[in-house]
């Protein structure tokens, strides 16, 4: 028997990792209540590819922050991320997913 | 010179500088390479406090304080309005660059040092303390030339959080370990650092040539990424600028009467430019900048210049205005 699913949004942020505290402030501020963050190894811009580790002040890293909860707390962050991302380099977006355990977000 | 250029720690700097332009896959860890830069910088701030246990600090330090702090705040404008006049970069890209050399690399003064060794030049222990006060100003120099004229509502201003660049620039790796390891050390004294010299002393050239294996390594791939994209005259501005930045120290340090093994030290800071702190301050402070342009000339054109050429360069210079003058 499947057990029930649980519709959530997904937001998923790769940013420089100066930026990253930054990010990560904007989703306190809108009482989200959870994020992982794991570190970006290598990706390809258009023009090169990029990877980790060759940049010693590692200040060009890229990082990954997952956050799966409520559309009511993801959504308000967006115009904030958004600005922040009209100056770092980084990507977002958005998914609707399901989950197993609803008390877990 | 030649000695200089054949001792093992270039060698092993141009093995990785050659490694990276054929493409090589070889890489030292990130972390690793992050631990020994702590190493270098902890065994050059123990010896200098050791140094400075055993010496009073004189008016002529205090003045070599000062001169270091000018020139840090300072050579940041004539580095800036150089790439102005010469490059075509924007106002943000050359504010950012300039910042980069008007602060140091630790690891070019690390170099400096066992290249003094060698050529049997004494050098003193508070210019360790030189180098992290040099490391800072210059960032503060670059903010403002990127920042003036900008108007507070404009909505793509700047808003730069106090409290984290602070951190970033004050309290970065270099300046914590660098005066941390210099106050230890002074306390410790010479007695105390005999316990530990088997870990700060014996290794300490062994792990250099490891650590600029790895800084090979990064320069290659700056250099072999970033040259095409730069053009000429950035590039020159990255062979020129540190032989400006040499000049001006050497007068300095002519006006202060400084033996040359610090005038050579001081030559060398003002010559180098970071790419470890200040990267990371103006990805915080000034994100429109574009980091290709810096860390290429930072890392990929004035590191390999001063570690091949600028070094030997600034020794024999510091050599013959001492001669010249006594």
């Amino acid at each position: 028997m499947t057990p029930d699913l649980h519709e959530k949004m997904r937001l998923e942020l790769i940013i420089e990792s100066p930026a990253l505290r930054r990010a990560e402030e904007i989703l306190l501020e809108a009482k989200v209540t959870g994020w992982t963050v794991v570190p970006a190894v290598s990706g390809y811009n258009g023009k090169r590819r990029w990877s980790r580790g060759t940049d010693i002040s590692a200040s060009t890293d890229m990082m990954v922050l997952i956050c799966v909860g409520d559309a009511e707390f993801l959504l308000p962050c967006l115009s904030r991320l958004h600005s922040l991302l009209k100056r770092h380099i980084g990507i977002l977006d958005l998914t609707t997913v399901q989950v197993l355990r609803d008390t877990e977000f | 010179m030649l000695s200089t250029l054949l001792s093992p720690v270039v060698l092993f700097f141009a093995l990785g500088v050659l490694a990276a332009l054929l493409r090589s896959p070889m890489s030292v860890p990130q972390s690793f390479a992050k631990g020994l830069a702590i190493y270098l910088m902890m065994a050059i701030g123990l010896k200098g406090g050791v140094e400075m246990s055993q010496t009073a600090l004189s008016g002529q330090v205090f003045a070599v304080f000062g001169v270091a702090t000018i020139l840090s705040f300072g050579l940041p404008f004539i580095a800036y309005f150089a790439l102005r006049k010469t490059s075509g970069l924007s106002r943000i890209d050359a504010a950012a660059t300039a910042g980069h050399y008007g602060s140091i690399s630790i690891v070019t003064f690390v170099a400096a040092i066992e290249a003094l060794k060698m050529a049997g030049l004494p050098t003193s222990g508070y210019l360790v303390a030189i180098a992290a006060i040099m490391e800072t100003p210059a960032i503060i120099t670059a903010l403002w030339l990127a920042l003036r004229g900008r108007k507070k509502d404009d909505s793509n201003t700047t808003q730069i959080d106090r409290g984290e660049l602070g951190r970033e620039i004050l309290l970065n790796a270099s300046v914590v370990v660098l005066i941390g390891g210099l106050i230890i050390g002074a306390i410790a004294g010479k007695d105390d650092f005999e316990k530990l010299a088997p870990f700060f002393t014996a290794p300490f050239q062994g792990v250099l040539c490891l650590f600029m294996l790895d800084m090979g390594l990064n320069a290659g791939r700056g250099l072999r990424r970033g040259w095409k994209s730069l053009g000429l005259s950035p590039i020159l501005f990255g062979i020129y600028m540190p032989l400006i930045g040499a000049s001006i120290a050497a007068l300095f340090s002519a006006a202060l009467s400084l033996p040359a093994g610090d005038m050579a030290l001081l030559m060398v800071l003002t010559a180098s430019a970071s790419y470890i702190a200040v990267p990371a301050a103006m990805r915080l402070a000034l994100p429109e900048s574009n980091p290709s342009v810096y860390l290429t000339l930072s890392l990929g054109i004035t590191f390999p210049f001063n570690i091949a050429i600028g070094i030997p360069l600034y020794i024999a210079s510091a050599s013959w205005i001492v001669g010249v003058m006594s």
